[in-house]
């Protein structure tokens, strides 16, 4: 009993010096929407639990209500136990006090698996989009079966959301400077359209395993967050389409929307912000107005 | 008892219902084409039918990934007691065969061939040298989950006869599966698909 109260101790003081290194540069509105994005993460590796670590301490200052995975949430096998060692300990801290996680599927996940596992509050669907507050929807597209069904759906679902804040993610960049994949065509040729007819704001990947922003395209953000578990270091090559890339370390990403603003901070294992921005959404708009 | 059930079901399999099948792209007239979707539907008849009499998983309360994994392997189990003698172009018939490999041909040879070439025996194709685990290509055979699942290429997808949710095309090397992701199992095998 003594010695769970000091790992608790211990804990709680680690998890504050590191919210004390971690400083946090969002702008904590009051009911703004706050989330966390992760990529590429279930390794179950010690960088994995390490940038779980920093994620925890920076709930404490910026809490953040959900997480969104890019997909690759369990790398190897997919037993029970996997459930556990990849995903359920490292996040222990956030599940415990009701931290949301919202998955896609990535190329390494068994999708029969994750789609049910309640954790990952994918609804049994390997695609879904979910509205965690008025003016705000999330999609979550399954890049690596993008038939008919899903497109069909995807439209609709644009269609429907009117005027919201629209953030599609999935596992595969359309765009990327990754020496290893680069830019999924295949997927671009099919998506892009239908992001830049329906207003889409931000699109989240990763695969790839670094940060990278790139430069807004039709008018659309990308990022590209796939180092919270896995990382390829020096893998961004040059490109124009780099806006800031961050190879050299694991990385995740806070982000924080509020009216036409969305604000960003992408932090490292070591605690750096290697980058950090704000999305102007009624920028976009006006330059899609005056583009027609 | 529960592969009696199955036996039972699968006798009672009525008239296949084919929403969620026919070919994207027309031809849905050509006959191979309509039989292998007739066939498609009949695997898919039984699928549904050993699923619900599989152990169910308890949608109330928070779902042990055990659970998960305990009804995924009793609807395998089930479906391979059912199609005991299933071999080889059961489904993918050499009609059909010759339709399907036709259209992948087309794809891959069309201006974005390359790259849908590419992400078909790219990284997540499991014959792929960085491949943590290897496919047994047998039909009834267990998909293993820690092999990737290959992606498959939009443009692809989109000229092949669709197919039931849950039951998928995917690449192993060079050919080609139907693979149901419910049950995670290899249900046919076109070879060397990919030319």
């Amino acid at each position: 009993m003594r010695k769970t109260n000091a790992i608790a101790v211990i804990t709680i003081l680690a998890a504050a010096m590191f919210s004390y290194a971690q400083n946090i540069q969002l702008p904590m509105k009051k009911d703004s929407v706050k989330f966390a994005v992760i990529g590429d993460n279930g390794t179950g590796d010690k960088p994995e639990y390490q940038i779980a670590d920093k994620l925890t301490a920076a709930h404490q200052k910026f809490p953040f209500d959900f997480v969104v995975m890019m997909g690759d949430n369990l790398y190897g096998g997919e037993a029970p136990k996997d459930f556990g060692q990849k995903f359920e300990k490292p996040y222990k801290a956030l599940l415990d006090i009701g931290v949301k996680f919202h998955a896609t599927l990535g190329n390494h996940d068994d999708p029969s698996r994750q789609i049910s596992y309640e954790k990952f509050n994918m609804g049994g669907k390997h695609y879904y989009s979910f509205k965690p507050k008025d003016g705000v929807r999330f999609f979550s597209l399954d890049s690596n079966y993008m038939d008919k069904k899903q497109l069909d759906w995807l439209e609709n679902e644009l269609k429907a959301s009117g005027s919201e804040w629209k953030l599609v993610y999935f596992h595969h960049p359309i765009y990327s400077s990754g020496e290893k994949h680069g830019s999924n065509l295949e997927l671009r040729t099919t998506l892009e359209p239908l992001f830049v007819k329906y207003g889409v704001d931000v699109v989240l990947t990763g695969h790839e395993h670094f940060y990278e922003r790139i430069k807004p395209q039709k008018g659309i953000n990308y990022f590209i967050v796939g180092s919270s578990g896995q990382l390829r270091e020096g893998n961004i090559g040059k490109t124009e389409l780099t806006a800031k890339g961050f190879d050299r370390d694991n990385a995740f990403m806070l982000a924080e929307i509020s009216g036409d603003d969305m604000f960003f901070q992408v932090i490292s294992r070591k605690g750096e912000t290697v980058d950090s921005g704000n999305i102007k959404r009624a920028e976009k708009i006006k330059k899609i107005t005056t583009s027609r | 008892m529960f592969f009696q059930c199955v036996m039972l079901a699968v006798m009672f399999i009525g008239a296949p219902h084919l929403t969620g099948v026919g070919p994207a792209k027309g031809g849905d007239t050509d006959p191979a084409i309509k039989d292998f979707n007739d066939r498609v539907q009949r695997y898919w008849d039984l699928h549904k039918k050993v699923e619900d009499a599989a152990p169910p998983i308890d949608k109330k309360k928070e779902p042990d990934p055990a659970a998960i994994v305990a009804h995924e392997r009793a609807t395998a189990d089930g479906i391979r007691a059912a199609r005991m003698n299933a071999a080889e172009g059961d489904i993918f018939t050499p009609a059909v065969q010759k339709i399907l490999v036709a259209t992948i041909k087309q794809e891959l040879s069309s201006g974005r061939g390359a790259t849908a070439r590419a992400m078909i025996l790219g990284e997540g194709n499991p014959k792929n040298p960085e491949s943590p685990a290897r496919v047994d290509l047998v039909v009834n055979a267990k998909y293993p989950p820690n092999a990737p699942l290959s992606t498959v290429p939009p443009s692809v997808l989109l000229s092949l006869p669709k197919l039931p949710q849950g039951l998928e095309y995917r690449f192993v090397g060079r050919h080609l599966i139907l693979y149901d992701s419910k049950a995670n199992l290899i249900v046919d095998i076109l070879r060397n698909a990919v030319r």
